[in-house]
């Protein structure tokens, strides 16, 4: 997409933004229909936004709606847990835990380490496919191998079991300045499928008015100054005021996840130090 | 446009400028391979017009240290930096250094109090940005663009392009293709970021920094040596598309102003990675509270010795640690006992350490107090980890290419006759081609 697009799209009226995130939706539904497409919900502000715009949109279209994907990566917060499960039930959703239960039965506390040769086939290639030829690793959200099997391939092999042809999720412009390229629908590779991301143009202000607007049930850490979720351990907040309340303009929003010296461990383990 | 630009840079030309590029990881023996090929018709012809050579880095050979003595000139004795990460004063808990930790000035630093004004894109440890006279936007391990950048302007302007910081390394796991595509992705825009730099604003030291190199040698080094690797030919590409950069750079600056490429170490394949933390386990030197440690913090008290990446050796001294357990007397002794055993460590039936060498005899300056007290030099293709959970002393890793010290490369388009060029010298010898005077470097000016 054209910078300037996306600009005059950042700046439309929250009404114009809420259209045209269903314009989006429906086309998805049009081209994979509800079967085919699944929404992958964290539980976060922005997941649970798009999560609404789809049962709209699938009321207004008379269609059902599609099956959700919760990732359990094996170190969810609690608080997360409560709002998909309260939400599970009001909104009436068919919420799918996609969870690598080959290498977490491996694991009981987060930092153990997993044998490789004690994982199945599948997992054992998937960590081929890496490159690592270690014996073994650990269970922890932000290492390298870790976070290949309990979040990549839980997606994957949830994509693949359900034949999914597109998945929606909730990534926005102006969270990152990496996401700046990002479309509406956009082709992935492995396995081939197509990501839909409706609220691209929605920003972090946005979300919250709409939140407050459409009565949106949210996590209540965001009330404890968490401004953006991320696995337990590997996100924190730099506020002690809610998430809203924050100077949303002028700070980052992905500052607490994993911000310092997390995501500095993050950065040189990928590289093979730590 | 190249004419008007030409014509712009002429109109405020003084010879003492200088415009320098680092290839972060670029193992000058592999430039020799590739220009031979015919891969890098560019620096082939700059390689006739000046001289391109090998050159060392620092010691330990990563990136963090040996950028800093580059931007320094001068040795970690004196800036202080010898790795990515410490231990808190009186903890066993992480520290990892960053801009603020540096404790000497650097060459923009020094050009600026000289009204002399610099751009500084992606050169490693500058995070967070410092206030530069010129402009100034952080490299690896930076986490905001925002703090990464000086001045507010520069930051607009990178903010508009999508301008990304890193390669996400993480692309990996989706497949090897993904990796590849955004290592090109991150290098084209880093390559737009720098001639834009170049082109549009006003400097007297330009330093322009490409670390997506680095990225591709350990993630796909395996590629570069295998023909049927789905990813070999991309490597060469991605070196075909280097080389056109450095001859884009090159045309705008011309041959009048001194152009300096450098790599801050270079890159081989790895046979091993070997786990020194495991190796001070096995042979007694080290003990844990735990089975399963996480971190020093889970260190015995009874420990004597542990490593910290890559390569550094750090004696449990009494007093210097809150559970210290060796005592002054015994410390030369300890570390003499440590060289032997080193010497001697095999992987493979294969000798592992090349040299062990005393902080004494590599560091000097305030801050050598701080130093590790050992650091090791492997064979090529070893590569040295400090590790916590290991329980093997040699293993293999994800990464396919690790770091060399001695293959780092140097060029200048000028003659140059020094032999054993040192990473420490390149900083110096800006100094002088910039005509500033009476600075106290480590690092001698190279004659040219």
């Amino acid at each position: 997409m054209e910078q300037n697009e996306s600009e005059s799209l950042m700046a439309l009226s929250l009404e114009d933004k809420i259209v045209q995130s269903k314009k989006v939706v429906k086309e998805a539904i049009e081209k994979f229909g509800t079967e085919k497409l699944a929404v992958a919900w964290t539980g976060g502000k922005d997941s649970t936004t798009m999560t609404w715009l789809f049962r709209e949109t699938c009321r207004e279209l008379s269609v059902p709606m599609p099956k959700l994907m919760f990732i359990d990566e094996g170190y969810v917060f609690e608080e997360i847990w409560d709002i998909v499960n309260q939400l599970k039930k009001e909104w009436n959703l068919d919420v799918i835990i996609a969870k690598n239960t080959d290498v977490s039965d491996k694991a009981k506390n987060v930092g153990d380490m997993v044998k490789v040769s004690s994982l199945n086939e599948r997992n054992r290639s998937e960590i081929a496919k890496l490159g690592f030829d270690g014996d073994e690793f650990p269970f922890e959200p932000e290492s390298y191998v870790g976070n290949h099997l309990m979040k990549t391939v839980a997606m994957n092999t949830f994509l693949e079991d359900h034949k999914i042809e597109a998945l929606a999720t909730a990534i926005r412009w102006d969270e990152q300045t990496a996401r700046v390229a990002e479309t509406y629908f956009s082709p992935r590779t492995t396995p081939p499928h197509t990501r839909v991301q409706p609220i691209l143009h929605f920003k972090e202000r946005d979300i919250w008015d709409f939140i407050f607007k459409y009565k949106v049930p949210f996590c209540v850490l965001y009330n404890e100054g968490y401004r953006s979720l991320g696995a337990k351990g590997s996100t924190v907040k730099l506020s002690d005021i809610p998430a809203w309340e924050q100077d949303l303009e002028n700070t980052t929003e992905r500052a607490g996840r994993g911000q310092g010296k997390e995501e500095i461990m993050g950065k040189l383990r990928d590289l093979g130090y730590m | 446009m190249l004419g008007f630009l030409k014509k712009k840079l002429k109109q405020n030309d003084r010879k003492d400028k200088v415009v320098v590029i680092g290839i972060d990881g670029v193992p000058c023996s592999l430039l020799n391979r590739f220009i031979e090929k015919g891969l890098m018709p560019n620096l082939a012809d700059l390689a006739k017009k000046g001289t391109l050579t090998d050159m060392s880095a620092s010691i330990p050979e990563v990136s963090s240290t040996s950028w800093t003595t580059f931007m320094t000139g001068v040795n970690p004795g004196r800036h202080g930096i010898y790795g990515f990460m410490e231990l808190q004063k009186g903890s066993y808990r992480w520290r990892f250094p960053n801009s603020t930790d540096i404790k000497s000035d650097t060459l923009w630093d020094i050009a600026g109090r000289n009204n002399r004004k610099s751009i500084v894109i992606n050169v490693p440890s500058t995070y967070p940005a410092k206030p530069v006279n010129g402009i100034l936007t952080a490299g690896f391990v930076a986490l905001d663009l925002k703090k990464a950048t000086y001045p507010d302007s520069a930051y607009e302007y990178l903010n508009s392009i999508g301008y990304r910081m890193d390669v996400d390394t993480r692309k990996a796991q989706e497949s090897a293709e993904a990796l590849a595509r955004d290592i090109e992705e991150t290098f084209v825009i880093r390559k737009n970021a720098i001639l834009h730099f170049l082109d549009n604003h006003e400097w007297d030291l330009f330093v322009g920094v490409i670390t997506e190199t680095d990225r591709l040698h350990h993630y796909l080094w395996a590629a570069l040596q295998d023909e049927n690797h789905p990813q070999h030919n991309f490597f060469l590409d991605f070196y075909r598309k280097l080389d056109s950069f450095i001859g884009e750079a090159y045309e705008r600056a011309g041959d009048e102003i001194p152009f300096i490429i450098l790599s801050d170490h270079g890159s081989t394949a790895i046979k091993q990675e070997i786990y020194l933390n495991s190796w001070l386990r096995e042979n007694g030197y080290l003990k844990f509270k735990k089975d399963n440690p996480q971190s020093l913090e889970d260190m015995h008290e009874e420990s004597r010795v542990f490593a910290l990446d890559p390569s550094r050796f750090y004696i449990h001294l009494k007093g210097k640690y809150p559970r210290g357990s060796v005592g002054p007397g015994e410390y030369d002794g300890l570390r003499e006992k440590l060289r032997e055993g080193l010497l001697s460590l095999e992987a493979g039936g294969e000798k592992v350490i090349k040299s062990v060498l005393f902080k004494e005899e590599l560091y000097s300056g305030a801050l050598r107090d701080e130093a590790p007290d050992i650091v090791v030099l492997s064979y090529e293709g070893y590569d040295l980890k400090g590790s916590i959970n290991k329980t093997q002393v040699a293993g293999k890793g994800f990464l396919t290419g690790g770091h060399t010290r001695e293959d780092a490369v140097f060029y200048i388009n000028r003659k140059v006759t020094a032999k054993d060029i040192n990473i420490v010298d390149v900083g110096p010898t800006i100094m002088s081609l910039l005509k500033i005077g009476g600075n106290s470097f480590d690092g001698k000016s190279l004659s040219l």
